[in-house]
């Protein structure tokens, strides 16, 4: 008992130092960024999010030669637009390789890291019993061990003395809370809360945190209203815009946030607070 | 009776529309034997909004799953796909039987045990696709389920609904369309 007292003790004082602020005033961006796919949606909102406050930015999607890095590209070219730098990390996630290789490419190229958010997911949509084994595993594999990989390939990268410019933050949804149809994602989703809450006590001076969007309206939406019945009739207002989710990771990523530690912030205008609602 | 209503043409002329505003392409660069992945870039996310589209256009309800998939989960894991991922000889004989009026003869020879399942979806052209929404079509029933006459037409030219009662046409959905197919060729061919 008095050891865990003293942790939280520590703890306490670190959250409380008083943040850096710049010589602007402002307080203190972070500018090195890596954004697991982000070649769109809530992803590259948050890159671009990123690259407006003034940061660098490394962007990773998994396929080479298809769309995504089409988007990628396009990206890339509106981040530079804006003076900065932008990168692309293109990698699977899910094999150790290609994570060593990701971060390795991006800190070089970024001249170290301050951020990683960990968006990329990738899941079948099928009631978890109808799972079969490699889909369960394929599962697994994407949506916690590999962002695992990524959290440990990223630590030597996110080294700092202050506690309050290096950042994890993991985009979680809903679906860790909340039953959907056919989003066995969810259950993985629940997993990595636990696992933000675990490195934020480990990871003295790493704030991680993460974000759980609603409903959002980004290219995943197109499979949801294919499994979700009656996802059409949820009200516009309801739906939260992949940038009001990019706004709260910017501002974990911000001195103000230096209390927050472990937490799931959700960002879904609403949605979960009432059970029944009038069509 | 579907043809009537809705051609063949119509439907392969929607889903070029549909893919051509999925992938913010011109629709004249839409080939009906273009594969939606090589040809047109097309990613999974894609097909779904393609479907997606389609659904609304036609008021019917795609396959959520491919083949492969349901394959697995009539026969078991592994009767379509090996420990490497790639595709068994019962998956090819079966997708060939499925696949022979659909896919140009030169695609089909792509089709072997061993291949890489990641393969499977460049073989989806436009004309594979329209047909297994022309298969969706043609469950349209005689008569009406509402009113049981037989007075459909096309409401918009796409959407079929009763002129007697206005009820909206009832098909099958593509899920069930290609299980019933399944276990039907299996009967049939025995295959192992």
């Amino acid at each position: 008992m008095l050891k865990f007292l003293s942790g939280l003790n520590d703890m306490d004082t670190q959250n409380t130092d008083t943040p850096d602020i710049t010589s602007n005033g402002g307080p203190i961006c972070p500018r090195k960024v890596l954004v697991t796919g982000s070649s769109r949606g809530i992803g590259a909102a948050i890159a671009l999010a990123f690259a407006k406050s003034g940061a660098d930015v490394a962007i990773n999607f998994s396929k080479q030669g298809g769309r995504s890095e089409e988007h990628a590209k396009n990206l890339a070219a509106e981040i530079e637009s804006m003076g900065q730098k932008a990168i692309l990390v293109p990698g699977d996630i899910s094999q150790k390789d290609s994570v060593k290789k990701i971060f390795a490419d991006a800190a070089s190229a970024l001249g170290g890291l301050d951020v990683l958010v960990l968006n990329a997911a990738r899941a079948p949509f099928k009631p978890i019993e109808r799972l079969l084994e490699r889909e369960l595993r394929a599962l697994v594999d994407t949506n916690y061990i590999g962002n695992i990989f990524c959290v440990q390939e990223a630590l030597p990268y996110l080294t700092s003395t202050t506690g309050h410019d290096k950042h994890i933050i993991f985009i979680s949804s809903l679906g860790s809370r909340f039953y959907n149809q056919s989003y066995p994602l969810g259950s993985m989703k629940a997993a990595m809360e636990a696992v933000v809450r675990d490195l934020s006590e480990t990871l003295k001076n790493i704030a991680v945190n993460a974000v759980s969007g609603g409903l959002v309206k980004t290219d995943s939406f197109k499979v949801l209203r294919q499994f979700i019945d009656g996802i059409e009739r949820i009200p516009e207002k309801l739906f939260v815009m992949p940038e009001e989710i990019a706004d709260v990771v910017l501002f974990l990523c911000s001195p103000a946030s230096r209390g927050i530690r472990g937490q799931t912030i959700v960002v879904d205008r609403g949605l979960s607070n009432c059970l029944h609602r009038n069509a | 009776m579907r043809q009537a209503l809705i051609s063949d043409d119509m439907v392969i002329d929607e889903l070029k529309k549909a893919a051509a505003e999925t992938l913010a392409i011109d629709v004249a660069t839409i080939k009906t034997d273009s594969s939606l992945v090589k040809d047109l870039g097309a990613e999974s996310l894609d097909f779904l909004d393609i479907n997606y589209r389609i659904e609304q256009t036609f008021s019917i309800k795609m396959a959520r799953h491919f083949i492969i998939e349901h394959i697995e989960e009539m026969f078991g894991e592994g009767t379509a796909i090996d420990s490497d991922g790639r595709l068994t000889e019962k998956a090819v004989k079966l997708m060939r039987i499925r696949l022979d009026a659909a896919v140009e003869g030169s695609a089909l020879e792509a089709l072997k045990p061993g291949m890489d399942m990641d393969a499977l979806p460049a073989m989806i052209t436009i004309r594979s696709m329209a047909g297994s929404i022309m298969d969706i079509l043609d469950t349209l029933p005689e008569n009406c389920p509402e009113c049981d006459k037989s007075a459909w037409k096309t409401d918009n030219d796409t959407r079929i609904v009763c002129r007697e009662c206005g009820a909206e046409a009832d098909y099958k959905n593509g899920d069930d369309l290609i299980k019933e197919w399944l276990q039907k060729t299996q009967d049939e061919h025995k295959i192992v």
